[in-house]
């Protein structure tokens, strides 16, 4: 069996808010937490989230959410990943994205969720049309 | 190589570096003075890689950083090709006391924003988004006493706090 954990990594409540929500719509979730940057140095930020993914046996992958591409969360993630061989980050996590991470984190490998994340996160970024009158 | 901004954060590069004051100051170098990442090939790759071109990434020591940052280094031979007198830069530390460095490296800044630096052990609460230490207090009294202003502010539209002697006085009390 494939096994994945997420860490929602964001700025402010971004990421606590987002796993409440799915947490409301799915029910509890092990294997999603989430962690803020706030009032964390870069340094400490990679410490954080190094601590969080302690409990992480090697059997388990690892995959890292992060609110905006090229901010310090992004940065920390990449750094603290470093060496773990099965880990991947991805930008941009959604509301969408993060219902089926946790839809599908036990049926799929991790190349094979990244890559049906990304999509799901993109499909759910679209304008809406708006029925006329009649 | 005009230094637009020169600023001490413990996040280097982040959203309110590129985003904030990026699109207020339109920077076409970031230079990420600091000795650890300086030393790591792949964390350079990981910081190097933060911002999108065309603004480009150097990464250096304190000694790399006051090179690329002489505007006659380049003359020299000691710094990348390429690297304009006109490009609008970005210095990015991540404590006074590597600011100071520069500084006593020939760098030259009227003066220093301070952008972030966040709680750590030994650390007190000197504004919201700057704890300090006693060097860091001593850091930025040698700023000061060399013609240095210091302001801090994390994004160009919130408030602006000018650190002064006085201030620097009343932290020390803190200790």
């Amino acid at each position: 069996m494939n096994r994945t954990m997420g860490l929602v990594v964001t700025h402010g409540d971004i990421g606590a808010e987002l796993v409440r929500v799915v947490e409301t719509v799915l029910g509890p979730e092990p294997g999603l937490a989430a962690l803020s940057n706030r009032g964390l140095s870069g340094a400490d930020l990679v410490a954080a989230i190094v601590r969080a993914l302690d409990a992480v046996g090697p059997d388990v992958s690892v995959l890292v959410f992060i609110d905006d591409m090229g901010g310090s969360c992004a940065n920390a993630a990449r750094v603290a990943l470093r060496g773990r061989t099965a880990a991947a980050v991805l930008t941009g996590a959604n509301l969408a994205m993060l219902l089926d991470f946790v839809t599908w984190r036990e049926s799929l490998d991790l190349a094979e969720l990244s890559r049906r994340l990304v999509e799901k996160g993109r499909e759910a970024i679209a304008v809406l049309p708006l029925p006329a009158e009649d | 190589m005009p230094i637009v901004l020169a600023r001490i954060d413990d996040r280097f590069i982040h959203g309110q570096v590129s985003v904030g004051w990026g699109r207020r100051l339109r920077p076409d170098h970031i230079v990420l003075c600091n000795q650890e990442i300086a030393a790591d090939p792949w964390q350079c790759r990981v910081y190097g890689s933060s911002v999108t071109p065309p603004v480009r990434v150097s990464i250096r020591d304190c000694c790399g950083a006051a090179a690329l940052l002489d505007e006659g280094a380049e003359a020299a031979g000691l710094v990348d090709a390429g690297a304009g007198e006109r490009e609008r830069v970005i210095l990015l530390v991540g404590s006074p006391a590597d600011m100071l460095a520069l500084l006593r490296r020939g760098l030259r800044v009227r003066e220093v924003n301070v952008g972030g630096m966040h709680h750590a052990r030994g650390k007190r609460e000197m504004l919201e988004f700057v704890y300090v230490d006693r060097g860091d207090l001593n850091a930025f009294r040698q700023l000061l006493d060399a013609g240095v202003r210091l302001f801090a502010q994390q994004v160009p539209g919130s408030r602006r706090h000018e650190i002064d002697a006085a201030d620097l006085d009343a932290m020390e009390k803190e200790f």
